[in-house]
């Protein structure tokens, strides 16, 4: 692979709180080249925007960070909030759920963007309004000359959203992350927002980190995955391995969970005993152990490494469980039949 | 008024004709037109057979959950006829209607805000049965068990309250309480959108169960098309305070016939990433219209790649093209979308 424009090694993040040590992230280590688009998929609480936020150095102060994370080569752990706010915006832009997080109410929608486009270059107050109409286009606004004078109380939930992304791309970075970008939306117009999204990579040529629960959406947008769980990366394939071969059974678990609008089928859901560990003092063992239908004693005993499993077309497809080999030929979900009476007494006594 | 999709040869146990609920919104800015209608439900028909569940899609404020709240008369219907067994709901005085809700009940979304914190998760259950009249020391603790042991919940955990338990456990409770009555008719809303994958999956499951088991209709709203097709006996489409289309679900997911019904299973992803790559997808232009001054004619022209002049001058009435599938387009046209 080329020079990666994100090189994550062995990232830890940790909150003490009231409980103990809270280990939100722990060991994550991945790279993305140029234009490559990371799923990053797991249950609430998994750690999902605890990594995202890790990226651009938005971790509140009270987060213990340790390993590095690398954008375009300059590193960000530990780097002063100053020199933080440059690379924001240049290097890393970052789209929340909640467009409203980065739009101000009190400023129209082209004093913002033009603002976004001025603040990375020397660009004339003409030249950046121009840039700023093409931008609005770009990003599926209609009518972008009038969206300038508008304030973004006048425009919907998925038109801030593309406002967002236009300032996103404004500066050409090198990286964007968006965490549940369309999770509030309605699906027409999550389909509007990810074109959009689409349009910005391909103009930017930035890598997307896309944090999201909705495994529908990474299908359609992902080269590759990350599945979390307690902090931890379970599952790291290309999307069709992690889809059609999944090697980790918390993986076979919520591909089996999720119903499809494409075909009929009688067939039960899979459920997944129990409910996700707290993340609290990790007691050893493999963190899924006690809602796996394949777990043994090696299991609760020793935490699996995330190794590689073979693959038909060479490509790298990492698990984190000790029968990777064996799980990766099962069909999918295959092992959660059945499972549901442990689910009862699993559930109950979860609490 | 339209033939909608009526089957004659069952009889429904919940039939709704012409239902429309308006609501009068008051505006909070001073010399502002007083008051401002929304449009919320216009003139929906349908029918809920015994232990069938009808599925009710669309985006947010198309009307799902006014119209589930309509059945119960939670929001008030301004006009048109909902009959449970027969008899009409609309008009009656609260107690003739406390009567009927026995048999009429519903689960929400959200199953944090829809449990008292102060009761117990046994007095939350109970309640009903309290409201009704029919608690008695002797049967009622039984009665409590036997609904949490139907939700998967040990009877055991009766004394606890909702904060201990997740958001899964909490629905399951919220559906030992709508149980606990034996309705013949659960109006679901939502009740699985706020729960994660895993456990959604579990919930899904158990209400297929209990339909099996107890021969429950249920009226299913939800905005996720997946999980509607994979719960559903019929499906009903609806934008904008109306129904825009309404058939048996593989009828209706293999061949939709109205644009909308087509734009929003063609949006809907995929969690396939092969077929994702082989489709094509229909962008809607646009955002949805304000129900308070809705489109004239069909609401959906404003959006619709379809839209010729009658569209704008007509509204087309829901008509049954065949096999109980019933469209709301004067052009219609079946097209294979996933
Ligand atoms: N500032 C903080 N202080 C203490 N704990 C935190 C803080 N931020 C996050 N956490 C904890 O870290 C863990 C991971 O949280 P994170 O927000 O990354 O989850 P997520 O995967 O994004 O979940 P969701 O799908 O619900 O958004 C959780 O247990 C959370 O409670
Ligand atoms: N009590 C009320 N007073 C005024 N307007 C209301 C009231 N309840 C609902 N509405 C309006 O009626 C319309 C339909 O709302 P409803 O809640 O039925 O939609 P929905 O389809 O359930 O949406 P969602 O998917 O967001 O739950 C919306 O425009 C809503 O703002
Ligand atoms: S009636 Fe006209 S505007 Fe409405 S859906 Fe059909 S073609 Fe489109
Ligand atoms: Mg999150
Ligand atoms: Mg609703």
């Amino acid at each position: 692979m080329a020079q990666p424009v994100v090189s994550v090694k062995g990232l830890e993040v940790s909150f003490a709180t009231e409980g103990g040590m809270l280990n939100a992230v722990r060991g994550l280590t991945f790279e993305l080249a140029e234009q490559e688009v990371l799923g990053i998929v797991g249950e609430s609480g998994s750690g999902k925007s605890v990594t995202a936020l890790a990226l651009i150095g938005l971790l509140p102060k009270t987060a213990v960070v340790k390993g590095s994370v690398e954008i375009d080569g300059e590193e960000i752990v530990g780097r002063a909030e100053k020199d933080m706010y440059k690379m924001r915006g240049s290097k890393i832009a970052m789209i929340f759920q909640d467009p409203m997080t980065s739009l101000n109410p009190v400023y129209t929608i082209g004093w913002q963007i033009i603002e976004a486009v001025r603040s990375h270059g020397k660009v004339s107050k003409d030249e950046a309004k121009v840039r700023a109409i093409e931008l609005l286009r770009l990003s599926g606004i209609p009518r972008p000359e009038a969206a300038l004078d508008s304030y973004p109380h006048e425009f919907s939930g998925g038109m801030r959203q593309r406002v967002v992304i236009a300032i996103a791309m404004a500066n050409s970075p090198r990286v964007m992350l968006a965490d549940e970008p369309t999770t509030a939306l309605d699906v027409t117009v999550q389909a509007q927002v990810l074109l959009s999204l689409q349009s910005a990579l391909e103009k930017t040529k930035a890598a997307l980190v896309l944090v999201t629960h909705d495994l529908g959406v990474v299908a359609g947008m992902a080269n590759r995955v990350i599945v979390m769980y307690a902090g931890r990366v379970v599952e790291f394939a290309n999307v069709d391995e992690l889809f059609y071969r999944p090697s980790m059974p918390y993986t076979h678990g919520l591909l089996g969970a999720i119903p499809s609008h494409a075909e009929d089928s009688d067939e039960r859901l899979s459920q997944i005993p129990g409910a996700p560990p707290t993340m609290l003092n990790h007691a050893g063992g493999c963190p899924f152990a006690p809602r796996c239908p394949l777990a043994q004693d090696v299991c609760r005993s020793t935490e699996p490494a995330l190794e590689p499993v073979a693959t038909a077309d060479g490509s790298v497809h990492l698990s984190a469980c000790h029968f990777r080999d064996e799980v990766s030929s099962m069909p999918v979900a295959s092992m959660f039949k059945g499972a549901e009476q442990i689910l009862e007494g699993a559930e109950d006594s979860g609490h | 008024m339209a033939t909608d999709s009526t089957d004659t040869t069952r009889s429904p146990v919940l039939s709704v004709r012409d239902l429309v609920v308006h609501f009068q919104k008051k505006s909070s800015l001073p010399f502002a037109k007083p008051t401002s209608v929304v449009h919320a439900v216009c003139g929906s028909s349908f029918d809920l057979f015994p232990g069938e569940t009808l599925g009710l899609v669309g985006e947010s404020g198309c009307g799902k959950t006014t119209t589930g709240r309509a059945m119960l008369q939670l929001a008030e219907p301004t006009s048109g006829s909902i009959k449970f067994d027969g008899q009409e709901l609309v008009g009656l005085s609260r107690k003739e209607m406390g009567e009927i809700r026995q048999n009429l009940q519903i689960v929400f979304q959200d199953p944090f805000g829809s449990l008292d914190p102060k009761m117990t998760v046994g007095q939350s259950i109970a309640e009903p049965l309290a409201i009704h009249g029919r608690w008695t020391d002797e049967e009622g603790p039984g009665l409590v068990a036997e609904a949490m042991r139907h939700v998967g919940l040990d009877p055991k955990f009766a004394s606890r309250f909702p904060n201990e338990f997740s958001g899964g456990q909490r629905q399951r409770i919220g559906i030992a309480r709508a149980l606990i009555l034996n309705p013949k008719v659960l109006i679901l809303d939502e009740p699985v959108s706020a729960l994660d994958v895993s456990v959604q999956a579990g919930v899904i499951n158990l209400l297929a169960d209990l339909q099996e088991k107890f021969g429950i209709a249920y009226l299913m709203i939800a905005h996720d098309l997946s999980v509607v097709r994979h719960v559903s006996d019929r499906v009903a489409v609806m934008y904008l305070g109306r129904i825009v289309e309404i058939a048996d679900k593989v009828d209706l997911y293999s061949a939709p016939q109205h644009p909308y019904t087509q734009a929003l299973l063609s949006a809907a992803p995929l969690a396939d990433p092969k077929a994702e790559r082989q489709r094509k997808r229909i962008i809607l232009e646009g955002d949805v219209p304000s129900p308070t001054n809705p489109p004239s004619g069909c609401r959906f022209r404003t959006r619709c790649p379809k839209a010729q002049d009658i569209c704008a001058n007509e509204i087309p009435d829901l008509i049954d093209r065949g096999q109980n599938h019933a469209v709301a387009c004067h052009f219609p046209e079946a097209m294979k979308i996933i």
